[in-house]
């Protein structure tokens, strides 16, 4: 047994006070749940602390808080775990963010979180026929999506969205995952549909910021942004939707002048992203709006040297020889047809260390230790493949 | 210490003094580098976006690149961005050997194999994890004593953590805090140390993404920084180069500095503002230079 | 007042699906819940649901499967409907979106469970149950315009006219405070069993028997209580579930001599014997000291012996329990457990169709019922299909049953009574005990005398605790005083409940004096037939005290025989 003391954020809205800080001391063992001590302090001291939660399992969603300003599952963080993230001493426990409070931890989930889930249209539309027996679907594509059916509903990924924090109308990462869950199952007939839904609402996908947060914040492994990424890559790839909100434009610009160039040319990328994938894009009238309003900026970087006329005009690029690598590679890469197609979801595959059942780092620290300082450049050091000393010596 | 050097795009196209800048102070941390000259864009997370195996592929090739590099230590880099986008791609290289294989069939026409284990590190975990704080701060000419930097991430080098290799050993997440302590200068905490500049949604959602350029700054003002440090040159554009059209997204003066890291290490080993490139950020450094020239005087 | 055809208390498994079966049919549904309906406790079901859908399996195996694992005890007749149902039901989920695991060729893919004769658990990794019913919640979305729901709402009463019939319900909406009266043709109770009266268990905090009480209260009688399945494979640590997918996928149980000790006790079937048989050989396995740990309170199981990219993809949700949890990566290493509390056989006494013979217009399915299916014990990956086939059939007999009816005038009095017993209860003065306590002694009590073994003195001492806590219950005091999610108030409410359905399952198994199934009495070790085998069914009739009758049980094509695994 050891004393944590928590510091609950309470708020009671019929006292017509502002939200304030409690703290009660609880007695539990370090490998216990900071939930089990919120309920101790409940039992115990004051049972009027307002917090949902329900399985203890990490499993029904229910007790999403912040703890130590990050977003978890009060019932999936240990209170050793906790205590290493508190400030001073204290473990400190505030409700979710992104979401107004009702009470104490409790936060108005369906103003904001399933509102939004309601907004994809949350419902698979099936493809008909609908056979008499089963759907005859790929296996690897019921795994794929169980990835995002693994998604509890907890909202920490909500509590934690830095574009909703500025945008609230954007539809937010447990949504979109929720929409790709539909996107991505064979036996659904509105793949089309649902993602020009999507790419073309100004708070869809192409308003994700690519910050990470919600992968990070996720307890399900569930990755949102990844499956946004994912919703843009078939969007665009697969279905061509060219949407308003020049995602798909931009991202075709970046890879093309990539590949013509080898290395990202900034000032030819934002007319394109605007006006389309051509050198006459700039005379476009998006584009030229678009300049217009960044003139003053553009004025002031030539004044400061920051950008010459010159290297502005002509991009910096690889020597022909490596360009023309370049080239190849996108050939035979951009060249696959849907069938010969290899997009490696770690989700599904696991990392070979774990599938070869011998004395290897988990994964978590496989990732780390990929570039950690111990093993150095292995592979250029030992010119021998997979003699990294950091990996599995059993392969 | 010999390294690998990937400069990444923006630093040799919109951030000039950021390539610049790193290539003063090298020297004066006896870092050779050998710069990657014959690499490709990581890709940004927009070419993975666009096709993952393509993003995937070329920067297994800019692995296989910097393992030809005699005698370096490892593969270094200046850009958050770049240490993000290429770690995602390292870690599905690395985990598994099929995948592995079949980017590096691609990579066969060209000569080049990848080898798994590639350590790849931004210039900030270079200075902790391969110099050593104690090293850097015994390097230190100018202590930016008084100088109040708020450390700016940029999400790719912090988040996710388990892939980014972040934990209690390596809590690369506190390194730019340290960084600037250990420079001598004082560290201010502001909400937007770990957020989003904005910039990857600069064409697709203008005005959010310069309202959180915007707040983050008024944060940064609100808690009395002199300036903002940051590893990432496209932040700097979302908080520098575009510091004008995002206080009038927030509706107020900001007038915030934002430096490189290179520049901020540099101002500490004694190298004028001047030689780092201060003079070209869009937002003028006053406050650095003003704090610099009184350290010359007080000198 | 909210007026439906159908009104649904509870939004798990039973309870979606009877709205959707209702809506149809051409009902108008309310569904009502005390939490939102993803975190209602079907969510935790892990391993699987069974189906004889293969060309080569049949339902009769499937049935008879069931009325042995149920050790006689289970209504034939219904045992039947659902495992002749079970096919189609869950093609109907694969239709609607369910995202169940595919073999190579890309059709439904099964693991083995225990009890069963051949492999028909159709499964979504281990979260099959969260899958399902986030896949109903997807429906009942979409189903928006005739399915009306109410989230975080919390039943206090069910609702007679002066006939008796049931015809609605007072709830309270936890966030405003506000007390309603909802009026209908039918209610039907999904709200789940009572597993908070054991600690630990599997069970949710929400599994407080609120629907059992609550029928009871009016007069319903509550069969086979005495029922209470214990789950082999809980974590030592604390009691968290780890699903019976573990077994089926072929890994191990040892005991501290690292004995697989399944051997002595169902030599054929092993781990994968009924979990009443498995429980017990664990506790003798303890109980006789090859229990591992410090106080040799558990058992090994031994998942290693799994392929890892089996479990990695199979057993994603355990490795994770095991790893948060109890700190072990149970691909690599033996990880302890022990038979905890998991599921009650026993419930509210319906029909086939989910009526409640005693009470007109009451209708329940899930855990909160007991049709019998289950019998002395359940059967893995029987639940889920309990909840939805029976769930659907009270539905549609719901819908049905109201099509000729007007609707009924509600009479406002409980909603009066329910009104002022809350405030009793909020302006209760701080002498008598803490909820929190009562509710503790309450469950490690019943996991000390109602547990794998019981006998005539621990039953005895049961029911003498159950009493005087019923009597502490009447002067404990809580400390919120708001109207804003005064969960304290509700934590009152729901004692009352736990200690009504703990007080039936006491007193039932001090009448069944054989072991049955789940009830292993050490004074009447022998299951006797010619006594016993009859159902017990325990009522109200108008006052506090458990009243004992006993019913037959309905059998169609099997005679009992001698229970070997």
């Amino acid at each position: 047994m050891a004393e944590f003391t928590l510091r609950l954020r309470r708020y009671d809205p019929e006292s017509g006070e502002a939200a304030y800080w409690d703290e009660h001391t609880i007695d539990l063992e370090p490998h216990r749940s900071v939930l089990e001590g919120i309920l101790q302090a409940r039992a115990r001291f004051d049972g009027s602390i307002g917090i949902r939660c329900s399985c203890r399992a990490a499993i029904c969603g229910s007790c999403g808080v912040r703890i130590n300003g990050q977003p978890a599952l009060a019932c999936h963080t240990h209170l050793d775990q906790a205590m290493k993230g508190a400030r001073d001493g204290v473990i400190e426990i505030e409700p979710m963010g992104n979401m107004p409070v009702l009470k104490d931890l409790i936060v108005d989930m369906d103003a904001v979180h399933w509102k939004k889930v309601r907004r994809v249209t949350p419902w698979l539309i099936n493809k008909e026929p609908i056979p008499e027996r089963e759907y005859i679907v790929p296996h690897e594509a019921m795994v794929d999506v169980t990835q995002s059916m693994a998604c509890i509903q907890c909202g920490a990924c909500v509590s934690d969205c830095l574009s909703m924090e500025v945008d609230p109308l954007f539809i937010g990462p447990a949504a979109l995952a929720k929409a790709y869950r539909f996107v991505g199952d064979p036996r659904d007939a509105q793949h089309s549909e649902r993602l020009n839904d999507l790419a073309q609402d100004p708070h869809g996908i192409y308003d994700c910021t690519h910050c990470f947060k919600c992968i990070e914040a996720c307890p399900k492994g569930v990755a949102p942004m990844s499956q946004i990424m994912r919703l843009r890559r078939i969007s665009g790839r697969d279905h061509g939707i060219v949407d308003a909100n020049n995602g798909e434009r931009h991202e075709i610009a970046f890879t093309n002048l990539v590949r013509d160039h080898g290395l990202l040319w900034e000032a030819e990328l934002l007319p394109r992203s605007y006006g389309g994938d051509s050198w006459l894009a700039k005379f476009g009238p998006a584009a030229g709006r678009e300049l217009l309003s960044s003139l003053p900026v553009i004025g002031k970087a030539l004044l400061r040297g920051k950008v010459t006329p010159m290297g502005a005009l002509k991009a910096h690029k690889l020597p022909d020889e490596d360009l023309q690598q370049v080239k190849r590679i996108y050939a035979t890469v951009e060249g696959r047809d849907e069938a010969e197609r290899y997009e490696l979801n770690l989700y599904i595959s696991g990392y070979d260390e774990d599938m070869e059942g011998a004395e290897g780092p988990p994964p978590d620290a496989a990732a780390a230790g990929a570039q950690g300082g111990d093993g150095g450049m292995a592979g250029a050091e030992s010119g021998q493949p997979g003699q990294s000393p950091e990996r599995s010596p059993s392969r | 210490m010999k390294v690998a050097y990937w400069p990444g795009c923006v630093s040799r196209g919109f951030t000039p003094e950021l390539h610049g800048s790193m290539a003063k102070v090298a020297p004066l941390l006896d870092i050779e580098l050998v710069e990657l000259d014959r690499a490709s864009c990581c890709g940004a997370g927009v070419i993975a976006e666009h096709n993952q195996e393509l993003a995937d592929t070329l920067n297994a090739r800019t692995f296989a690149l910097a393992q030809q590099v005699e005698g370096a230590e490892l593969m270094m880099n200046i850009c958050s961005t770049c240490q993000g986008a290429q770690t995602e791609c390292q870690e599905r290289l690395d985990a598994s050997a099929d995948y592995r294989a079949h980017v590096n069939e691609t990579l066969g026409e060209h000569g080049l194999h990848y080898e798994k284990g590639l350590s790849n590190k931004n210039f900030l975990w270079l200075l902790v994890e391969e110099m050593g704080l104690d090293e850097l701060r015994s390097r230190v000419k100018q202590p930016l004593t008084d100088l109040r930097v708020g450390p700016f991430y940029g999400c790719y080098i912090v988040r996710p953590t388990d892939r980014l290799g972040i934990d209690d050993l390596k809590p690369r997440d506190t390194y730019l805090a340290q960084v600037i302590e250990a420079l001598g200068g004082t560290v201010i905490e502001y909400a937007g140390a770990y957020k989003c500049c904005g910039f990857p949604i600069i064409t697709m959602n203008k005005e959010v993404s310069l309202k959180q350029a915007g707040r983050h700054l008024g944060d940064a003002v609100d808690q009395g920084a002199d300036c903002l440090v940051t590893p990432c040159p496209l932040c700097h554009l979302n908080l520098d180069l575009q510091q004008p059209l995002a206080e009038k997204a927030v509706n107020r003066t900001l007038n915030m500095p934002v430096l490189h890291l290179p520049q901020l290490v540099g101002l500490a080993l004694g190298l004028e503002p001047k030689e780092l490139g201060l003079q070209q950020h869009i937002v003028k450094p006053t406050s650095v230079i003003d704090w610099s020239t009184s350290v010359v005087a007080g000198v | 007042m909210p007026s439906h055809d159908v009104l649904i208390i509870g939004a798990g498994l039973a309870g979606q699906r009877a709205a959707l079966a209702a809506a149809d049919a051409g009902a108008s549904v309310a569904i009502l819940s005390k939490v939102h309906p993803v975190r209602s406790h079907s969510v935790a079901a892990a391993g699987g649901i069974n189906a004889a859908l293969k060309p080569q399996d049949t339902w009769e195996s499937h049935a008879y499967d069931t009325v042995k694992g149920s050790d006689f005890l289970g209504d034939q007749d219904a045992i039947e409907i659902m495992c002749r149902e079970a096919p189609d039901e869950l093609l109907h989920l694969e239709h609607i979106g369910v995202t169940f695991h595919r073999n190579d060729a890309g059709e439904l893919g099964t693991r083995a469970f225990g009890g069963a004769s051949a492999a028909r658990t159709y499964y979504v990794a281990d979260i099959t149950g969260q899958a399902i019913l986030h896949v109903l919640y997807e429906q009942i979305t979409k189903y928006h315009e005739t399915v009306d729901s109410y989230e975080e709402w919390f039943t206090t009463s069910l609702v007679q006219d002066d006939e008796g019939t049931c015809v609605g319900c007072v709830a309270r909406d936890i966030r405003t405070g506000e007390m309603e009266l909802f009026n209908a043709k039918s209610v039907i109770l999904a709200s789940g069993g009572n597993g908070q009266t054991f600690k630990p268990t599997t069970n949710a905090l929400i599994c407080t028997g609120d629907g059992i009480a609550q029928a009871y209260a009016i007069g319903a009688p509550l069969m086979d209580m005495e029922m209470v399945q214990y789950h082999p494979t809980t974590l030592t640590e604390n009691g968290f579930l780890i699903t019976e997918g573990a077994r089926g996928e072929g890994a191990h149980l040892l005991n501290s001599d690292g004995e697989r000790f399944m051997e002595k006790y169902a030599p054929n079937k092993m781990e994968l014997a009924s979990r009443d048989v498995v429980s017990r050989a664990e506790q003798t396995e303890i109980n006789e000291g090859r229990g591992i740990g410090p106080d040799g309170g558990g058992l090994y199981l031994d998942v290693t012996v799994v392929p890892r990219k089996r479990t990695l993809e199979a057993l994603r949700e355990i490795v994770n329990i095991g790893k948060d949890f109890a700190g072990t990566d149970i691909t690599r290493e033996p990880i302890s457990i022990r038979p905890g509390q998991h599921y009650i056989m026993g419930g509210v006494k319906t029909d086939v169709h989910g009526q409640v013979p005693t009470v007109a217009g009451l209708y329940a399915a899930g855990e909160v019922a007991c049709v019998s299916v289950h019998g002395g014990n359940r059967l893995g990956a029987n639940s889920l299909l309990d909840t939805l086939i029976f769930g659907r059939r009270a539905g549609q007999h719901a819908a049905q049953r109201s099509r000729a009816m007007p609707m009924p005038t509600t009479p406002t009095s409980r909603l009066r009574q329910d009104l002022e017993h809350i405030d009793a209860i909020i302006a209760r003065d701080r002498s008598g005990r803490r909820i929190s306590e009562i509710k503790d002694e309450l469950g490690t009590m019943m996991n000390r005398n109602v547990a794998v073994y019981r006998d005539a003195d621990g039953l005895a001492t049961a029911h003498e605790t159950v009493r005087r806590l019923k009597e502490d219950a009447t002067t404990a005091y809580i400390d919120d005083r708001g109207t804003v999610f005064n969960q304290d108030v509700l934590g009152a409410i729901e004692l009352g409940y736990m200690l009504d359905t703990a007080q039936a399952t006491v007193v039932a198994a001090i009448e069944r004096k054989e072991s049955r199934g789940a009830q292993f009495r050490t004074d009447f070790p022998e299951r006797n037939d010619d006594e016993w085998l009859k159902h017990i069914d325990i009522s109200r009739n108008g006052d506090d005290e458990p009243h004992v009758t006993h019913s037959p049980v309905t059998m169609t094509q099997w005679e009992p025989e001698e229970r070997k695994y």
